[in-house]
């Protein structure tokens, strides 16, 4: 029964509380002029996780025919600037071809091949990707383990990778990147081209990839100056981010 | 001195010792919020709608001269790195987190900010003297908590950029 009572009672209070919603909705939609960017439309709900990781590996096997070309029949590619996808966590490659799909993440190549897949094929070719093996054969056409790099230098990556930079405020690379932790959505970079994480940490950096969710490597690469992405590269294409056991 | 009047002197002087203690580790509201089941906002979609989409995140100048200031504390960073303040106003502070719980303190100071996932902790902060101040996470928040370290920079009121309607505030626009 509504009363006509007091401050919190009956009609008066219901009628307030009406203009009250009306007026705040109207200057959310006022102050709202500048619009909400976006960096990518995944987010690791429940729903998405069953998504992403219920492919079907044997179908991905036929449509990753397509991958090889570029990412190599094992999925180590021939050329530096691709990435290798051999091993790569399923959510990892789900999410980079759900914003190629979206133009969330550009690239020439990879959005019309991204466009072209539907839900369930990416599920499945992630499926496929994340079931090859991961072993370092140099007798291959492949890119991966490149040179190593000066001591100097793997020594400022090494530092970097497993302790970051407390003073500067720059996390562990291993901490999200293993092998101590990962993260949902976070690539495992031990098998990965040097020349490819270092296209990647400039592009954050530059801002000319802005599909980071919460922007982490946006804000870490700007951190680093120039010769510590260098290094950091040379570190993980070398393999020497690859340790026994350390393979997902 | 018997042993009934000796026992509430040291249980007076225990008390007395917690007393300070509390103002840095505070059983605060967003914590009793979070514990009671309260959700504000869904921690995995911070990135896709409410106020802590990228462009909404950093300082905001009001129109009473105060500003807020919006981040996000994820695993193991806080979002914006760098955050630019003027002095002598109150500093609205909003922050929520993205993964676990997480404590916002600025350095030199005795704020300290409980940061719970889905759980929006709001404080009213003021800083006096320009200058700058660590940021740091009071909380073990995993493998990288102890890199988890940005700054905040106070300055001069009249310095403080004059921000057009919607504009943020950070280091890089000084």
């Amino acid at each position: 029964m509504l009363s006509n009572s007091g401050l919190f009672g009956g009609w008066n209070f219901l009628r307030t509380v009406a203009v009250v919603v009306a007026a705040s909705s109207l200057l959310l939609v006022a102050s709202d002029s500048a619009p909400e960017r976006v960096p990518s439309y995944v987010s690791w709900s429940q729903e998405t996780l069953a998504a992403a990781s219920a492919g079907d590996a044997f179908r991905g096997m036929l449509l990753a025919k397509r991958c090889e070309h570029c990412h190599g029949a094992e999925g180590f590619s021939a050329t530096g600037s691709t990435p290798n996808l051999a091993g790569m966590d399923k959510l990892a490659v789900w999410k980079q071809l759900e914003d190629f799909r979206s133009h969330k993440r550009m690239s020439r190549v990879m959005e019309p091949i991204a466009e072209s897949l539907s839900p369930r094929d990416v599920s499945d070719v992630v499926a496929y990707c994340s079931k090859l093996p991961v072993f370092t054969d140099p007798q291959d056409n492949r890119s991966f383990p490149g040179s190593q790099p000066n001591p100097v230098r793997a020594g400022i990556a090494s530092h970097l990778v497993s302790f970051g930079d407390g003073e500067r405020g720059i996390p562990p690379c291993q901490a999200c990147h293993g092998p101590v932790a990962y993260r949902p959505g976070v690539p495992s970079l031990m098998t990965q081209n040097s020349e490819y994480v270092l296209d990647q940490l400039t592009a954050f950096a530059n801002r000319t990839r802005t599909n980071d969710i919460n922007m982490p490597m946006r804000t870490i690469s700007s951190l680093l100056t120039e010769d510590e992405r260098q290094a950091l590269a040379e570190y993980y294409g070398s393999g020497l981010g690859l340790q026994p056991g350390s393979s997902r | 001195m018997n042993w009934r009047r000796l026992r509430t002197f040291w249980l007076t002087v225990l008390v007395l010792c917690l007393i300070p203690a509390t103002r840095y580790y505070q059983i605060d509201e967003p914590l009793l919020r979070y514990l009671k089941g309260t959700r504000e906002v869904d921690p995995l979609s911070l990135h896709l709608l409410g106020e802590f989409v990228e462009n909404n995140l950093g300082t905001e100048q009001n129109a009473d001269g105060s500003v807020t200031v919006r981040m996000i504390a994820q695993q193991y960073l806080f979002v914006p790195h760098c955050i630019l303040v003027p002095a002598g106003v109150p500093v609205h502070l909003r922050i929520t987190s993205a993964d676990a719980v997480h404590a916002l303190a600025f350095s030199g100071t005795e704020y300290n900010v409980k940061v719970l996932p889905g759980t929006i902790s709001a404080t009213r902060l003021e800083f006096s003297q320009p200058g700058e101040y660590k940021t740091v996470c009071r909380e073990f928040c995993g493998a990288g908590h102890y890199a988890m370290r940005s700054e905040l920079k106070v300055v001069p009121r009249e310095q403080f950029p004059v921000l057009r309607a919607g504009g943020r505030g950070n280091c890089a626009v000084q």
